[in-house]
């Protein structure tokens, strides 16, 4: 990738970036939102959570792969054992690599 | 030592992002160091992109010769979830000023939106000042993490899909937490089989955006009838 072709990539990349994290903020920010948008916008936490895990967790040109599945769920008895996001993430790390090793 | 509570406070909340960045902040920059970045430029890039999933994209999209165009389409589509996160956290940045609130919300990622949506919604004390402190130190560890990366490059070999699995139970950690009403679980469940299908039909991790919000109106639709009925 030549320095020209990263600085275009760079600069375009980075004002979508931009756009999408502050122009929703600051244009809501201080209004008065109706109950049906407030409403919405509580569902984007496990609509967005859910979607991400998925993505991380399902590739249909693939084979299902079972180390994560197994290492998910081990991760999330401790999501609702602890509340802890660390514990989770350092779970999860060990269970996938344990998984990885054994299987 | 003795820093201010609101100090101690944003950092205890960051840890546990700062520490899951770190992990795979270091194969992320080991990945830019084969795509010819030098560690300043991967801390640069970090700080500004802030963007695990855009990052990891660029350099495996680099690696293999795609032409500028099409990246720039596919790591800005997948950075377009963004503009959820920003919405939803609108209503609580309502008294802060504007320049903290455009500060705060160009530091968002999907992790750091997690913990300070936890806390707005369930502490009243938490404000815009430690929000953005949690985005800021989370966002220093990511850059700092990348540019090491860079700068160990290949001598380190770390298996990617492990590392990366610390964030994917970030995600599962941040989705158990959510309520478990009726309508958060068929939200979340209408997200999972869109991306399976989108996926399916090759959309890659450009299918998160379209699938949440496939999530968002089936949990509005359960929502509404449930009123209806009950009325």
């Amino acid at each position: 990738m030549s320095t020209g072709d990263f600085l275009v990539f760079y600069g375009s990349v980075l004002a979508v970036i931009l756009v999408c994290r502050c122009v929703p903020l600051l244009f809501l920010k201080g209004r008065e939102l109706s109950p049906r948008v407030s409403d919405a916008l509580g569902l984007i936490p496990p609509a967005a959570f859910a979607a991400l895990v998925a993505n991380d967790l399902f590739d249909p040109s693939v084979p299902l792969a079972w180390e994560p599945i197994v290492a998910s769920v081990a991760v999330l008895l401790v999501a609702v054992r602890t509340r802890s996001l660390i514990w989770c993430a350092l779970v999860g790390m060990g269970a996938y690599a344990l998984l990885a090793l054994v299987l | 030592m003795r820093a201010h509570p609101a100090v101690r406070q944003a950092l205890s909340a960051a840890l546990p992002v700062m520490l899951g960045y770190v992990t795979i902040g270091i194969p992320c920059g080991v990945m830019e160091a084969e795509v010819g970045l030098t560690p300043l430029m991967a801390f640069l890039l970090s700080a500004t992109f802030y963007s695990g999933a855009g990052q990891f994209m660029m350099s495996s999209l680099a690696l293999v010769g795609t032409p500028v165009a099409s990246m720039v389409a596919s790591v800005s589509l997948v950075s377009t979830r963004q503009l959820l996160y920003s919405a939803a956290l609108a209503p609580y940045l309502a008294g802060a000023s504007r320049p903290l609130a455009t500060l705060f919300a160009a530091t968002v990622t999907d992790e750091s939106f997690g913990v300070n949506l936890e806390r707005f919604a369930g502490n009243g004390s938490w404000d815009a000042v430690r929000a953005t402190m949690v985005n800021l130190a989370s966002m220093l560890s990511w850059a700092a993490a990348n540019a090491l990366g860079a700068l160990v490059g290949p001598v380190l070999a770390i298996p990617t899909a492990v590392m990366s699995f610390a964030m994917t139970s970030i995600f599962i950690c941040l989705l158990a937490t959510q309520g478990r009403t009726r309508r958060t679980v068929c939200c979340a469940a209408a997200s999972v089989v869109s991306v399976i299908l989108l996926k399916g039909l090759g959309l890659g991790s450009m299918s998160i955006l379209p699938a949440a919000l496939v999530g968002i109106i089936v949990g509005m639709v359960v929502g509404g009838s449930r009123e209806g009925r009950e009325a």
